[in-house]
């Protein structure tokens, strides 16, 4: 580290995009409707996401019809687990959908980002994210649904545990400029067959160990046997961003798990993304960073900050969306008359 | 809608002599597809094209010919950089359109010199400079596009709302959404960037596959189906590309009206043939994909073609 200049570059990331289809709007309405009425306790929905597979666009946190639980009498006789595919890897969110607009705005943001924040440290300290490494993207989403105009209103948040004093960033590059061919080509072979594998497909952090130019993937689980001497070890994730310099928002709680659990304070992870599907290892990131131990991390009761409500069109407000045209039905007989 | 019902009466009667229970394929001599071939087909697609997946859709709109986990294909988060009247005037330009099927003047484009084959890694990642020539030449500007038509109304409400203290967050490792204008060649060329979710579906009356468009604005908010005609052909917006109820999602959608389907691809099928080519049926929506680029030239779905198209006779 004595090599560094003297002004150090801190690790910034992109911050994760959120986009709605219409069915999960559509499915909201029914649960109201039919079943919840006016009950406002959170619900549990499922939100998808997969690494950057086009230079040009980030990819976003997508809800669907089926993030939402299946309405009444939908429950299909395949069980409906929402089940990921590589294209779509779940991603546990929490829902708080309001019954007024007043109660939408009157919601504690600060508290209910904190609170997701929580379950992301305990469980990166229970030692469940290293069994189930997507409770590191835990999401939140507040909502109101105005089933009179059929319009949404709704803020997402993505809580990212903030590393305080901050990552510091050593290189970041095109993963291709870090490898031997020897061993690109080895990475690449093992991450298309971790991205081809049902078991894995959907798994979006991950070990990366290179011994003689053969690159091995292996889940985070696997932590204590992945160490030796003679390995390269990376951190990989999939990245939702397209950006050439900075790694996306997923590999915040990551480096949270590897400082705290781990006790690293020097990491080189993969920002993998893909091209046509594949392992691209040009448009994916090798990066280098220093994390200073965080305050106060090692008592028991801390808890970090947390930020990570999403930034509508560069201001901090929430969105709405209005699908009058496609739902009311008074404006539909009409269209159709 | 009115259009499209025009289109379905003057191709009706070719389009019923068509249909009808098939036991052997019609693939070589009609253009079509039976539901067993769309799936190998499909099975094919998402395999050599892992950007695109099968789905189950809405479980009340479930086909029960068609697998339960294969209802429908489709590739989501599709980049489209730019308007397809845009890239219009480059073909003009170029003198580089052709067309394959001109008799009923209603042809379909040729797929020569599209711009999303001929990529380097270069304009993959910023828009090339002839990008940004059109961009302060092309006057057509991105609609103020999402559904959001009360939004405004709402802003006032917003700031009545925000407790200034609730929010504050002053995090130095969050790149500002400035740094990612920054990353971009030009302003504007950020609102053209729309996304797509491009789906297809088998249609059963025509026997063919059938593509549908669900267009996001560049803050990934929904488009209103006639916004998505701004990225198709301008030859086909309106006229073979309609909105109508997806089979498979909730909502209406753009969808590239199948009744020339399988004549197209049938002529797609001669011109192999008379190279020499035997097409083979799982290579069916490599073809198809290729065909539809012509309609919706700036969508940037994958397809490849990096390999044989059927076995040669040679």
């Amino acid at each position: 580290s004595s090599s560094s200049t003297t002004s150090t570059l801190i690790l910034q990331f992109a911050p994760l995009q959120s986009l709605v289809d219409e069915g999960f709007w559509r499915r909201l309405s029914s649960l109201k409707l039919d079943t919840l009425g006016i009950d406002q306790s959170p619900i549990n929905i499922t939100g998808f996401y997969a690494p950057c597979s086009h230079a040009q666009v980030s990819n976003h946190l997508t809800l669907l019809a089926e993030s939402l639980p299946p309405e009444v009498g939908e429950q299909s006789s395949d069980g409906t687990i929402v089940r990921g595919n590589r294209n779509r890897c779940p991603v546990p969110g929490i829902l708080y959908n309001t019954n007024t607009l007043e109660s939408f705005h009157a919601l504690d943001k600060q508290s209910l980002l904190k609170a997701e924040a929580k379950k992301i440290w305990e469980d990166i300290h229970s030692g469940k994210a290293e069994e189930d490494s997507s409770v590191l993207l835990r999401f939140l989403l507040i909502s109101f649904a105005d089933l009179k105009k059929w319009s949404f209103h709704y803020w997402f948040a993505f809580p990212a545990l903030v590393l305080d004093p901050a990552a510091t960033l050593i290189d970041i590059r095109p993963a291709s400029h870090c490898f031997s061919l020897e061993e690109g080509e080895s990475l690449s072979a093992a991450c298309n067959e971790w991205r081809n594998s049902s078991l894995t497909a959907d798994v979006p952090f991950f070990l990366i160990s290179i011994t003689n130019s053969c690159a091995t993937i292996r889940p985070l689980r696997d932590w204590k046997t992945c160490q030796g001497d003679d390995k390269k070890l990376l951190f990989g994730f999939y990245d939702p961003c397209h950006l050439p310099n900075n790694p996306g928002w997923p590999l915040r709680n990551f480096l949270a798990l590897i400082s705290s659990r781990w006790n690293l304070e020097k990491v080189r992870f993969l920002c993998y993304r893909e091209k046509h599907g594949l392992a691209d290892l040009g448009f994916s990131l090798v990066g280098e960073a220093l994390i200073p131990v965080p305050q106060g991390w090692n008592d028991p009761e801390f808890i970090p900050n947390a930020v990570g409500w999403e930034v509508n069109r560069g201001k901090k407000i929430p969105r709405c969306i209005t699908l009058a045209n496609s739902m009311d039905p008074t404006r539909l007989a009409i269209a159709a008359a | 809608m009115v259009l499209s019902q025009k289109i379905h009466e003057a191709f009706k009667g070719t389009v019923e002599r068509m249909t009808g229970p098939r036991t052997v394929s019609a693939f070589k001599e009609k253009g079509v597809l039976s539901i067993a071939e769309f799936i190998i087909a499909g099975d094919n697609l998402v395999s050599k094209c892992p950007t695109w997946s099968w789905e189950s859709g809405e479980p009340s709109k479930r086909k029960s010919y068609l697998p339960n986990d294969k209802q429908y294909l489709i590739t989501r988060n599709v980049p489209c950089l730019r308007r397809a009247a845009s890239v219009e005037e480059d073909y003009e330009a170029a003198g580089g359109e052709v067309l394959i099927d001109n008799e009923d003047n209603d042809g379909w484009l040729a797929t020569h010199g599209k711009p999303k084959e001929t990529n380097s890694d270069d304009e993959e990642n910023f828009p090339s400079m002839e990008t940004l020539e059109i961009t302060k030449t092309n006057t057509i500007q991105s609609i103020s596009s999402y559904f959001g038509g009360e939004e405004e109304e709402d802003i006032p409400d917003m700031l009545e709302y925000e407790d200034p203290d609730n929010l504050i967050e002053t995090d130095p490792a969050t790149l500002q959404s400035t740094y990612i204008v920054a990353q971009e060649p030009n302003d504007d060329n950020i609102l053209r960037t729309r996304t797509y979710d491009v789906s297809i579906t088998y249609d059963k009356y025509y026997q063919t596959p059938r593509v549908w468009l669900t267009g996001y604005d560049e803050s990934r908010m929904l488009l209103r189906p006639e916004l998505v005609l701004e990225d198709v052909s301008q030859d086909h917006a309106r006229k073979t590309v309609t909105i109508e109820d997806h089979p498979h999602l909730p909502g209406k959608h753009a969808s590239v009206h199948p009744c020339r389907h399988g004549a197209v691809m049938k002529k797609i099928i001669d011109v192999l043939m008379a190279r020499g080519v035997e097409p083979e049926v799982d290579k069916y929506l490599f073809l198809f994909l290729k065909f539809v680029a012509s309609v919706i030239p700036t969508i940037e779905y994958d397809y490849t073609m990096d390999f044989d198209l059927g076995s040669s006779s040679h």
